[in-house]
């Protein structure tokens, strides 16, 4: 199914979709930091694949992003994004340390980063699954720290080869003294929107 | 000789450098510089024709599409967007001056076999086209796992290449 052929109902069913799951998501950030996380309304992008890597504050910035593609009876990527100085400030209040500790994101510190974010995007992926009632699990996440151009360029690659157009599902989350800002996108593979609209019962 | 779709072209405030998007590709004389941003598993092509100093910088994210039936834009495919931009530097038979260099085709994330191998495939493509269209590759700056922004000064030919992790580099 091409992107551009949603319905309003249809891309307000998967705004609804991004917000179960990015709830589920926020909830075991809040219970890890042992804190209030809050998110923002997901944010609904149709947009060419070649716009992408311009979402976000500019191709150039430089980020972290933990990336898990969907396995199982639909097909999509989730990708976890976070300034540096988000990620550093994520291992300070994990490790209880005050704001600033951590100067570097090498070894232990990514691995702690990288971890905490697939918990997240496991969460977002298990209210998914339960709500549409499908098998849905994430593939071992794999971690990039460049340039956020290059890394949503990879990520959209597989959309690009069938359509022009790229649905993005986007939900920000900041920690209630907002030293954390982070995104979370989810991009259904075009193929899958389908079955996944056709589970939620809306056609 | 002006870009190949201005709209898609910011100018900088000096006027001289022409920013050629994700899957897009521009061709351009000298004093204008053509730079691209932050090339992961896509690749930057270049192709330059000294004695003319016209050039072209193309932002190819894709090797060819996933079956016959696509419909859509080609643009940001390197079956279409390598033989187009040549054809339109070819005027007057500099074909034959032509040559290219080739950047990026990084693969990103590691770990996953699904996106290590865009990259590699995107370069094997643009290489195969470019020896259809018999243009010499004079440099390469591909593989890797890092970003890649790429400029091409149109006096000389030359390629400077950024990055995070190894800074500057001259192609």
């Amino acid at each position: 199914m091409n992107p551009d052929q949603l319905s309003a109902l249809q891309i307000d069913a998967l705004r609804e979709v991004g917000s179960i799951g990015a709830g589920h998501a926020a909830t075991a950030l809040s219970q890890m930091l042992g804190k209030a996380v809050a998110i923002d309304v997901p944010r609904i992008a149709l947009i060419p694949v070649t716009e992408v890597p311009n979402v976000l504050g500019g191709p150039e910035r430089l980020v972290g992003a933990v990336h898990s593609r969907l396995l199982g009876d639909i097909e999509g990527s989730i990708v976890f994004i976070a300034a540096r100085e988000d990620l550093l400030a994520l291992v300070d209040m994990l490790r209880s340390r005050a704001p600033g500790t951590t100067k570097s994101l090498h070894g232990d510190e990514e691995a702690l980063a990288v971890h905490t974010a697939s918990i997240l995007i496991s969460a977002y992926v298990s209210a998914i699954a339960r709500m549409a009632d499908i098998n849905l699990l994430p593939s071992p996440a794999s971690f990039a720290f460049d340039m956020l151009g290059a890394i949503l360029e990879v990520v959209t690659a597989e959309i690009g080869m069938k359509v022009d157009t790229a649905l993005l599902v986007l939900t920000r989350f900041s920690e209630e003294d907002m030293s954390i800002d982070a995104g979370l996108f989810y991009l259904p593979d075009p193929d899958s929107l389908e079955v996944l609209l056709g589970r939620l019962g809306i056609i | 000789m002006t870009g190949y779709d201005e709209h898609e072209c910011r100018d900088l405030t000096d006027g001289f450098a022409v920013y050629v998007g994700t899957g897009k590709y521009v061709v351009a004389s000298h004093p204008k510089v053509l730079v691209t941003q932050a090339l992961g598993s896509c690749i930057g092509v270049t192709m330059f024709d000294p004695f003319r100093h016209t050039g072209g910088l193309a932002h190819v994210m894709l090797p060819s599409p996933a079956d016959t039936a696509f419909q859509g834009t080609l643009d940001r495919f390197a079956s279409y967007a390598v033989p187009r931009m040549a054809e339109m530097l070819s005027e007057g038979g500099a074909r034959r001056r032509l040559v290219a260099k080739v950047i990026g085709g990084a693969s990103m994330f590691t770990g996953d076999i699904r996106f290590t191998g865009i990259g590699d495939r995107n370069a094997e493509e643009v290489r195969r086209q470019l020896a259809l269209l018999m243009i010499p590759v004079l440099a390469e700056d591909t593989g890797g796992s890092h970003a890649r922004t790429v400029e091409l000064h149109l006096d000389t030919g030359l390629v400077v290449v950024r990055s995070y992790l190894y800074g500057m580099k001259e192609l």
